[in-house]
């Protein structure tokens, strides 16, 4: 039984051992490699990196697209001066 | 008017009201609704359906919670629906995980070992590299068959858990987090190859 999971292992769990889904064993076996292995712990800190990029590169236009412009006119037309 | 008037007289069936209440909002409510569902067409009508749920629900908001954050709670269910009536749902490639990088035959990796973090190098992008870097992850996100981008959206940008993202989608929370790990490893690569100049 190998002590420590390869590379390709350890990358194809990393969701679910930043979730926590791992059992113990699996756990610090991958923690140990991340500690290890420069490499596989960049390429973690690259996945837990991205939510916070992500949120940060897609924030709304502004001003707002011309289709949420038009989105709003169609949806003011259908209410066609409605009145409660 | 205040927002809170502008509440009051939309609620009341004033639609002028109505359309000067959310038009600060539109931006944030559009990009919520694309991001889902990744074509900006789609998008649009999906936000009008959305304003028009707004609209009607405006006499049950609970001035408890901000207008603009229970808003685009409706606009993002409102892609959720939207998206499950779409019958151009992409399932191709699904079970390829690509972006791990590459290994040897024992399964451990040829990379430079001290290679760089990418999201360390993008931080020191200045704002025209910030313009680019994020058209390729609005490419990247674009790119990715939608069951992986909708996971990939409800945790990683809406900050949803995986329990009510699994509820909500009618999966299991391992299949959640299998199509999360595959989203984040291919947007991931995406994003490395651009910074690092090289091809994803």
């Amino acid at each position: 039984m190998k002590l420590l999971p390869t590379c390709r292992e350890v990358r194809e769990r990393l969701t679910d051992y930043s979730e926590g889904s791992l059992s113990l064993r699996e756990r610090a076996s991958l923690r140990m490699h991340l500690l290890l292995c420069t490499a596989c712990s960049t390429f973690y800190r690259g996945l837990r990196a991205l939510p916070g990029v992500a949120r940060f590169l897609l924030k709304p236009e502004q001003p707002p697209p011309a289709e949420a412009t038009q989105a709003l006119e169609g949806a003011l037309r259908r209410l066609g001066g409605h009145h409660r | 008017m205040n927002e809170s008037e502008l509440i009051v007289q939309a609620a009341a069936g004033d639609s002028d009201a109505f359309g000067a209440l959310v038009t600060p909002h539109l931006g944030l409510f559009f990009n919520g609704i694309l991001r889902i569902l990744g074509n900006r067409a789609d998008a649009q009508d999906a936000l009008q359906e959305a304003l028009l749920g707004i609209f009607e629900d405006l006499p049950s908001f609970q001035a408890r919670s901000r207008f603009s954050s229970w808003a685009y709670k409706v606009c993002i269910n409102a892609a959720l629906m939207f998206r499950r009536s779409s019958a151009r749902l992409r399932e191709d490639s699904m079970d390829a995980l690509t972006g791990l990088g590459e290994f040897d035959g024992a399964g451990h990796h040829l990379d430079t070992p001290a290679a760089l973090s990418w999201s360390v190098a993008a931080e020191a992008l200045d704002e025209a590299e910030r313009r680019q870097l994020r058209e390729c992850l609005v490419q990247a996100l674009d790119q990715l068959p939608d069951p992986l981008r909708v996971v990939f959206v409800l945790k990683d940008l809406e900050d949803w858990s995986t329990e009510a993202i699994a509820a909500r989608l009618d999966q299991t929370p391992p299949t959640v987090r299998q199509r999360l790990h595959r989203a984040r490893v291919r947007v991931q690569e995406a994003l490395r190859a651009h910074v690092q100049g090289r091809p994803a």
